[in-house]
């Protein structure tokens, strides 16, 4: 018993150290010593070694968050909010969709139309859909599927109107990564459709069963590579996130502690100003959470 | 009796204003930047990077002008700021 009570007092004094300044931790608190810092910076660059080797964007699917379960399902309950039926997942405006974010890529533009007058309604009359009602919204470079269709939602330029459109009964999704205008791009394009009365329909895709498709699409030259993956149990990119925001909000907190007890203890020392990494972080963060937002058309 | 840690923080601020004034001001580019360019993942990487840059030059102008200055200090500086690229580097350009 006394062997435990000594060993919580250890843990509870060394976790003491980590954070509030005292003589035995030369007045700094330990977590912000060089030396703990020279080991944050070892993790976070053997993160991104590792991230960049396994190049999980394409083992994954994708550098993001994206997935075509998560969009039809914030998107069916942005519909229920507003007592619409929920659309369903169809196999034809979702090859459609595909078709049109591989054009993007191959033709290079990021618009409604391509360069050489195709239409989103072409992409989905070539999918073999005919339709009496149709609509197309786009995005590209989001993090979160969140994110996408909050944008949607609140843009004035339409978005909102596909999504709580009451003619439209079915929906398809593609969201594929690729190199547009030069950069690596996740594009993400969602077609509705309402079909012809007496056209054929092919049967409705179930949402659980729904599968992403990554296609990188290359230059003249090179090849379309195009292979079903299925959404990882683990996201690592998410993962990934949350560890970068829970790391961040660490560094905060021992800075705070550390500036509280040294000013209450007025402790004078050789270190460099906690004020100022804590500005640093917070405008880090909130430059963090500024580049999850992408744009949409 | 200690003062109040408001006290402390508020006395910091004042007696550097021009300093914090100066990373305060680059803060608010770094997020404007970043908000015209968004999307355009190389460039945010850029603006990125450069605000990191400034924020080690700011830290070893702030302690010469303090005279504070010592080889300690600037080590943090700029393990922070690399702590920083290494980890927003795996979300904007992975």
């Amino acid at each position: 018993m006394q062997k435990i009570k000594n060993f919580i007092h250890l843990a509870c004094r060394q976790a003491g150290h980590l954070f509030i300044p005292h003589e035995e931790n030369n007045f700094r608190a330990k977590s912000l010593h060089t030396d703990f810092l020279t080991v944050y910076l070892v993790i976070a660059f053997l993160m991104m070694i590792v991230f960049k080797q396994a190049n999980l964007h394409n083992i994954l699917g994708f550098a993001t968050d994206i997935s075509v379960d998560k969009l039809y399902q914030i998107v069916n309950e942005q519909r229920q909010k507003n007592n619409l039926s929920p659309l369903v997942l169809n196999s034809s405006l979702s090859l459609a969709a595909q078709k049109k974010a591989e054009n993007m890529f191959q033709e290079n533009y990021w618009s409604h139309y391509s360069p050489d007058g195709k239409t989103p309604w072409d992409f989905i009359l070539g999918a073999n859909y005919k339709y009496e009602y149709a609509g197309e919204n786009l995005a590209k470079n989001f993090l979160f599927s969140s994110g996408v269709v909050d944008a949607w939602m609140n843009s004035t330029a339409g978005h909102r109107e596909n999504i709580l459109k009451k003619e439209y009964t079915e929906v398809g999704y593609a969201i594929v990564n690729g190199i547009l205008n030069g950069e690596q791009t996740t594009l993400v394009v969602q077609l509705f459709g309402t079909p012809l009365a007496g056209s054929f329909s092919p049967p409705p895709v179930q949402a659980v069963q729904a599968k992403e498709t990554t296609a990188v699409v290359e230059n003249k030259s090179q090849q379309i590579l195009a292979q079903k993956t299925f959404q990882p149990k683990i996201n690592a990119f998410n993962l990934t996130f949350n560890f970068n925001v829970i790391f961040m909000a660490f560094l905060l907190l021992a800075l705070a502690l550390d500036f509280y007890f040294a000013s209450k203890f007025n402790i004078i020392r050789i270190a460099g100003k906690n004020t100022a990494h804590f500005l640093f972080i917070i405008f880090i963060l909130m430059g963090l959470f500024i580049s999850t937002i992408g744009t949409i058309i | 009796m200690t003062k109040p840690v408001s006290f402390h923080l508020k006395k910091e601020l004042k007696n550097h204003f021009f300093d914090y004034l100066l990373l305060i001001t680059a803060g608010i580019f770094f997020l404007i930047l970043l908000n015209i360019f968004r999307g355009q993942r190389v460039i945010e990487f850029i603006v990125l990077v450069s605000f990191a840059f400034f924020y080690i030059i700011w830290g070893v102008y702030h302690h010469i002008v303090n005279e504070t200055l010592h080889l300690k200090t600037v080590v943090e500086y700029i393990l922070i700021a690399f702590i920083i690229i290494f980890l927003l580097k795996i979300i904007i350009l992975p």
